[in-house]
């Protein structure tokens, strides 16, 4: 009989949690741009581990092409940038609940993430790649065979992609960019998946590596997000990518972060200034 | 709540709690292997091993999972051992839950009263037979709580698979919120796959200590 009470008592625990959940999930909590400017402080959710565009150098300090930008708007506004380290999986989940104001962690714009959160004006250009050991590299995804598993990054736009298109590929997954790195050069996998400025920059930083599929699937651009509804901090990010055309921001910030990694010859092809719109 | 969705997902759960309950249950019971041989050593008192015994339970039981896992999955293949990632699962889980299941089986075994192990040798059975049918079938009922404990622990500790990539409960949701946005959906089915499998277990556990209960002659 006590048994049968306490299984009860934890179902009802259960469904009580289970009610508060589905109202919590109806109510976003996002700060206006009036209430970061008091606070004197801004969230902004940016990797730690997605070197060269996210990542925390040897001094412990973020660096990055993202967190160059994160610093010039919390300058912009007047307030601290304080960075929130994200994985791929939580960046919606980070602006629903209010943990962050922005999320400038390589976020590729797709319609299912635009129904969630909002997109300001983007600032990158992006497609997928796949990088493989140069021992046997993969330039076309057919040349997997069924036994070959791929790796991916759980929530990014790769595994997006290849389960629509490519249902038949077994994906290897990680949470962490930085496990997904040591699981390929541990040979766990035949190759790799991800946003291509990624995989070139792994391959470009890491001897016997090569990009056989620079570019699969569309073209994409990266953006800035805030939590859904949150206009007026929207509006602002809007603006400033606009303003900062006139001073070639981007390309400012290429030259600070990625041109190391990439050198001159990517620059036209990955920077946007002025949210592209003038092109 | 989008049933629909829920309906969907449901495969991709019962796989993943198919991966958790194998994993989990092949873990424990290398676990439990290991820790009676790691009690019977401390036991013995055999010189060179009961050394190591102490020192493996030490490291098994302060040092996380997580940790154990990452050495296992990314450090060995290092040095060339690699194991899949089921197989580094079994093994992190095996390694972690061997200590703590030591401890819990030498608790039990010292707190047999010293008169039995005497007893039993004065009327001619040899050590080992001391053991099996005295010693063990007493501390077994005295360490049947503790057992269950981590019975049920380990089962939870396989939460931090998604680290060596293996789609487990915890690591199916994160990837489906990833993906698809569907917060409360997906907790909603953490959460009731995890009870799902280990209320019964412990409920299993409480009707099974009680069943054991006869020892403390001696006492």
């Amino acid at each position: 009989m006590k048994n049968i009470r306490n299984l009860t008592a934890i179902v009802t625990v259960f469904v009580l949690v289970l009610s508060l959940l589905t109202i919590a999930s109806a109510d976003s909590a996002f700060r206006t741009l009036d209430e970061i400017k008091s606070s004197g402080t801004i969230r902004i959710g940016v990797f730690s581990d997605k070197n060269p565009f996210g990542y925390v150098d040897e001094y412990g300090e973020y660096q990055g092409y993202d967190v160059f930008f994160a610093r010039r708007i919390g300058e912009d506004l007047g307030v601290t940038v304080e960075f929130v380290s994200t994985e791929a999986a939580n960046r919606v989940e980070y602006l629903e609940t209010g943990k962050v104001d922005i999320i400038l962690a390589n976020f590729t714009v797709t319609p299912e993430r635009a129904e969630k959160v909002d997109f300001a004006l983007p600032y990158m250009n992006v497609a997928l790649g796949v990088v493989s050991p140069d021992s046997r590299v993969i330039s076309d995804l057919s040349e997997l065979t069924a036994e070959d598993q791929v790796i991916v990054i759980s929530g990014t736009t790769a595994e997006d992609y290849l389960i629509k298109n490519n249902p038949e590929i077994k994906l290897q997954k990680y949470d962490t960019y930085a496990n997904a790195k040591n699981a390929l050069e541990n040979g766990n996998a035949a190759a790799w998946a991800n946003d291509n400025t990624e995989v070139i920059a792994y391959a470009l930083q890491n001897e016997g590596y090569t990009v056989g599929i620079p570019s699969l699937g569309s073209q994409d651009t990266i953006a800035p997000a805030v939590t859904k509804g949150n206009e007026t901090l929207l509006n602002w990010i809007n603006d400033e990518i606009k303003a900062l055309a006139s001073e070639q921001f981007f390309h400012k910030d290429y030259e600070a972060t990625l041109v190391d990694t990439y050198g001159l010859d990517y620059e036209e092809s990955l920077v946007l200034e002025g949210g592209g719109l003038t092109e | 709540m989008d049933w629909g969705y829920i309906q969907n997902v449901l495969p991709l759960y019962g796989k993943a709690a198919w991966l958790t309950l194998r994993t989990g249950a092949a873990g424990i019971l290398l676990a439990a292997i290991v820790g009676l041989l790691c009690a019977a050593a401390s036991h013995w008192r055999v010189p060179v091993l009961r050394r190591i015994t102490s020192a493996y339970v030490e490291i098994s039981r302060n040092t996380p999972l997580l940790i154990q896992l990452f050495f296992i999955y990314y450090g060995l293949p290092k040095i060339g051992i690699r194991t899949r990632p089921e197989a580094c699962g079994i093994l992190g889980l095996a390694f972690l839950g061997g200590g703590y299941m030591a401890e819990a089986f030498r608790s039990g075994i010292e707190a047999v009263d010293r008169i039995q192990e005497e007893s039993a040798l004065s009327l001619g059975l040899t050590r080992l037979q001391t053991f099996l049918h005295v010693i063990l079938p007493q501390a077994a009922a005295i360490s049947a709580p503790a057992f269950m404990a981590n019975v049920v622990f380990l089962m939870k500790e396989t939460s931090v698979f998604s680290a060596v990539s293996l789609m487990d409960l915890m690591f199916t949701a994160k990837d489906q919120i990833g993906l698809y946005y569907r917060t409360a959906e997906n907790l909603f089915l953490l959460v009731g796959a995890y009870l799902l499998i280990l209320l019964p277990l412990s409920m299993l556990g409480s009707v099974w200590e009680r069943r054991l209960r006869y020892a403390g002659f001696g006492t």
